[in-house]
């Protein structure tokens, strides 16, 4: 039977991509014969998403106050949740990611190899976007602190690009960081004892928009983030069974 | 302790205890945390009426004056106070966004159904 795969797009102020990002998954679709839901969170956007959303009749949910992209992507997993999907995609709305790719990060979790894959950028050469140095130092930084507190290393710690399996989803939507919840989800998965792969995908240069971590921001993010990963170390975790 | 300490700390004392009597009357707090605030004006009032016996305490754990050790005492339970407040507002971010969640779903859910 054909999994139920639902991407979840997070939006803040994203009104110059997301239709096209709609558009593209909507083509994809069509080519190659998927079916991939898609919901976009929009978490209180201040310019014509909203308006963009309800013109173009994309599933939506439009939050009554803006949340955070943690608590935006989670309401993502609670929709999923409750709809019983069996696949749930990170997905930025923003034309970063790469819709060919989601066929390749779903399939370890349709094979049930894995329960959470990250798309990365670092895990193999291939030519593509990988963002700036400090960033990529930045990255590595956690990805260090991520080995301590979990013995596994993570390349690409602060991918947005990621699915996850229906145990996952569930998992998700009862708890979900409100911030730098990348990282510390990962962390937190590992620590449960779940099964967690890193595969190769490329990425676009943002076309519009801002990033959510900015760059004034950057420092301030790493040590917190290294700060949550250590607090991950000491604290216990189990798994959370659907019942 | 000077005179004049003396009289300010029950005064000071006093006055809390009444500010915490009137929101209570208020209903702007609950009693609960009524009870904090009682605990720190007599603490204070204490001070005031019993010099002698911190005067006493401060020499043994090392300050060189005895305001000095209420200082630190007020310090250190608003500390306290803090660390419990940023608890409690951690608490109410978890239950508002769960509200606001939930509730922007079953918005969505509503209107899809009536534009049917």
């Amino acid at each position: 039977m054909a999994q139920k795969v639902l991407l979840i797009i997070p939006a803040y102020n994203e009104e110059e991509n997301i239709l096209n990002t709609y558009n593209t998954i909507k083509n994809y679709n069509k080519k190659q014969k998927t079916n991939y839901d898609v919901i976009v969170i929009n978490d209180g956007s201040k310019d014509n998403t909203k308006k963009i959303l309800e013109d173009n009749d994309i599933p939506h949910i439009n939050l009554l106050h803006n949340l955070g992209i943690g608590g935006a992507v989670q309401t993502g997993y609670k929709y999923a949740y409750y709809n019983n999907y069996d696949i749930a995609v990170q997905y930025d709305g923003d034309g970063q990611h790469d819709v060919r790719y989601v066929k390749n990060i779903i399939e370890p979790i349709i094979k049930d190899k894995a329960d959470l894959v990250i798309g990365s950028r670092f895990v193999e050469n291939i030519d593509t976007f990988k963002s700036t140095f400090a960033r990529r130092v930045g990255i590595k930084i956690i990805s260090a602190f991520m080995k301590f507190s979990t013995g596994k290393k993570i390349y690409d710690t602060t991918s947005g690009f990621r699915a996850c399996s229906k145990e996952l989803i569930y998992d998700f939507s009862l708890s979900y960081p409100s911030e730098y919840p990348e990282p510390i989800t990962t962390a937190e998965i590992l620590k449960k004892k779940y099964r967690v792969w890193e595969i190769p995908v490329e990425m676009n240069e943002r076309v519009g928009g801002v990033s959510s971590i900015r760059a004034w921001k950057n420092i301030y993010y790493m040590i917190s983030v290294c700060l949550a990963l250590l607090a991950i170390k000491i604290r216990r975790y189990k798994k959370c069974h659907r019942v | 302790m000077s005179q004049s300490l003396t009289i300010t700390l029950i005064v000071s004392s006093i006055f809390l205890m009444l500010l915490t009597t009137y929101v209570l009357k208020k209903g702007r707090i609950p009693e609960k945390y009524s009870l904090l605030w009682y605990v720190f004006s007599l603490i204070i009032l204490l001070v005031g009426l019993f010099p002698d016996l911190f005067t006493w305490l401060s020499n043994k754990l090392g300050f060189e004056v005895m305001s000095n050790l209420v200082i630190a005492i007020i310090i250190g339970s608003l500390l306290l106070l803090t660390m419990a407040l940023t608890i409690m507002i951690a608490g109410q971010k978890k239950k508002t966004t769960l509200l606001i969640q939930e509730l922007s779903m079953l918005k969505e859910k509503v209107e899809r159904e009536s534009r049917k």
